[in-house]
């Protein structure tokens, strides 16, 4: 199957700070990823670097087959910030009408997409309402329909269940999952490990801006009865060596 | 696709215009100001109407320099303080296309309230001297919108290096102190000693000059028009300038630590 993301070698650094140190990994066609790690392990810039926000200092990165530093590749991403990072002054269908113009869609197309997802996030009665009166959950179920908006074959989701009730986190997992049948591909960076475990096919733990481990679920599962939690435990607990659980 | 995307900046910036209700306020004031002032009459005296007018212009001169700046300083300090830039920038836009957008909407609810003012400054003048929009009112008009086009992409600019109320401040002083001494610094560089002589002949070199597109003198006064091909230098003087702002932005913008 084709990478659609992959990195090589990539290192960022602030200063003297390793933001991602030599970073290497690769995400195949309708994969869910999970990208995981605790805070400051550098997933955040990754996933900046995977959206051309910022470039790295050494390696490469491709997503798409394309650089993400070019609008081109961007089109076919869709990406969900961690905190819900939008215009309070606006409705939630202006908000969609603005990306959507951003996105280069035809008006029609917005607004009928802007009504299926309006639907699918639960949000259609509260359309008419501006951003700012929005709870956090509202918010970010608001995040993922731009990030579904121009149909992107790419969902990059940055810690996506931040703020989400029980409810609403099943619904983001059925979503998620009928998305992966509709043959998206999608990265999400998430302290939830217990959502992660049950969703992606693959999991990589980051620790001091190193990959610690990349492997796939299911082995995880199969390995004595291991879970992720415990994987998540043992590798964050010991000096930073590549542990490898699956394919790279 | 580009218009597509520069359409929907310039939307943003009018809903955001119309939604801080910032504008309704100088609005309301431009009409509690200038309502009164086209009702005066002042026993038929010519200069006293004179006077109504200058006052009248003045007033917009500031609220046209009050709203430019308000709004450019405002297109980006926000977006990175509030973290918008993010979801903006991974949307397929490139840096450039997003400042240009981004300017075109502070130029769009600038002008339009401009277009506002002059509309009022013009009936008040009609009903009162009974001359409607003479051609000089229509050439003041369009100095005004070089104006605007200019102090909107030197605030862009601006705005990418300090704060929004610092930028302000340092717009306005440099736009008032151009509008008071700017055909004056020749005068004052010839009477300066070396090197401070060297500093004014360079603040008029370099400068941007404002007084250019000030006509409000020859429109109170009812004075002849500016020649047409004098004028349209102006317009294309500030056209080049405000390219050159542009271009600074777009390399400060790129440069942008995010």
């Amino acid at each position: 199957m084709n990478a659609r993301i992959k990195l090589e070698n990539v290192t960022k650094r602030f200063g003297s700070v390793h933001a991602v140190e030599d970073l290497t990994l690769s995400l195949a066609d309708g994969e869910i990823f999970g990208f995981l790690g605790t805070n400051g392990a550098g997933k955040t810039t990754t996933i900046k670097m995977l959206l051309g926000l910022i470039a790295p200092d050494s390696g490469t990165i491709e997503v798409l087959g394309g650089d993400p530093r070019k609008a081109v590749t961007r089109r076919r991403i869709g990406f969900m910030p961690e905190t819900a990072y939008y215009y309070p002054f606006l409705n939630v269908r202006e908000l969609l009408a603005f990306y959507g113009g951003l996105c280069g869609m035809e008006p029609k197309r917005v607004k009928e997409r802007t009504e299926e997802l309006l639907v699918k996030v639960g949000l259609e009665s509260a359309a008419k309402r501006q951003l700012r009166t929005f709870s956090k959950g509202m918010l970010q179920r608001a995040g993922i329909a731009q990030a579904l908006l121009h149909d992107p074959d790419l969902l990059i989701l940055d810690e996506p269940l931040t703020g989400l009730d029980p409810l609403a986190r099943i619904h983001f997992r059925d979503l998620i999952l009928e998305l992966k049948e509709a043959g998206k591909t999608i990265f999400f960076s998430s302290h939830e490990l217990s959502e992660a475990e049950l969703i992606c096919d693959r999991v990589a733990i980051l620790k001091g801006g190193a990959c610690v481990f990349n492997g796939a679920v299911k082995e995880i599962a199969g390995d004595g009865g291991d879970n992720l939690e415990r994987i998540f435990l043992n590798v964050l607990e010991r000096p930073a060596v590549m542990e490898q659980g699956g394919v790279a | 696709m580009i218009f597509r995307q520069f359409s929907a900046l310039i939307r943003l910036s009018l809903l955001d215009l119309y939604r801080r209700k910032d504008l309704f306020v100088l609005l309301v004031l431009s009409l509690v100001l200038l309502a009164p002032l086209a009702m005066i009459q002042p026993f038929g005296v010519t200069g006293a109407s004179r006077y109504m007018n200058e006052v009248a212009m003045l007033l917009i001169w500031i609220f046209s320099i009050v709203i430019t700046l308000g709004v450019t300083s405002r297109l980006f300090p926000p977006e990175f303080e509030s973290r918008t830039i993010y979801p903006l920038l991974a949307k397929p836009i490139g840096r450039g296309t997003l400042l240009f957008g981004k300017y075109l909407g502070a130029l769009t609810t600038s002008l339009s309230a401009l277009l506002f003012f002059y509309l009022l400054y013009g009936m008040m003048t009609g009903l009162r001297q009974g001359e409607w929009f003479p051609p000089i009112f229509m050439q003041a008009f369009l100095l005004h919108v070089g104006f605007v086009v200019l102090l909107a992409a030197f605030g862009l600019f601006g705005s990418l290096l300090v704060t929004p109320s610092a930028n302000m401040t340092l717009c306005g002083i440099i736009v008032g102190g151009m509008l008071f001494y700017g055909q004056r610094l020749p005068a004052l560089a010839e009477v300066t000693p070396v090197p401070a002589k060297w500093f004014v002949w360079l603040s008029y070199a370099i400068g941007p000059h404002f007084e250019f597109f000030d006509m409000r003198q020859r429109l109170i006064h009812s004075w002849s028009m500016v020649r047409w091909d004098a004028c349209l230098l102006t317009l294309l003087y500030a056209c080049v300038y405000s390219a050159a702002c542009l271009l600074l932005a777009n390399a400060l913008l790129k440069r942008k630590k995010l």
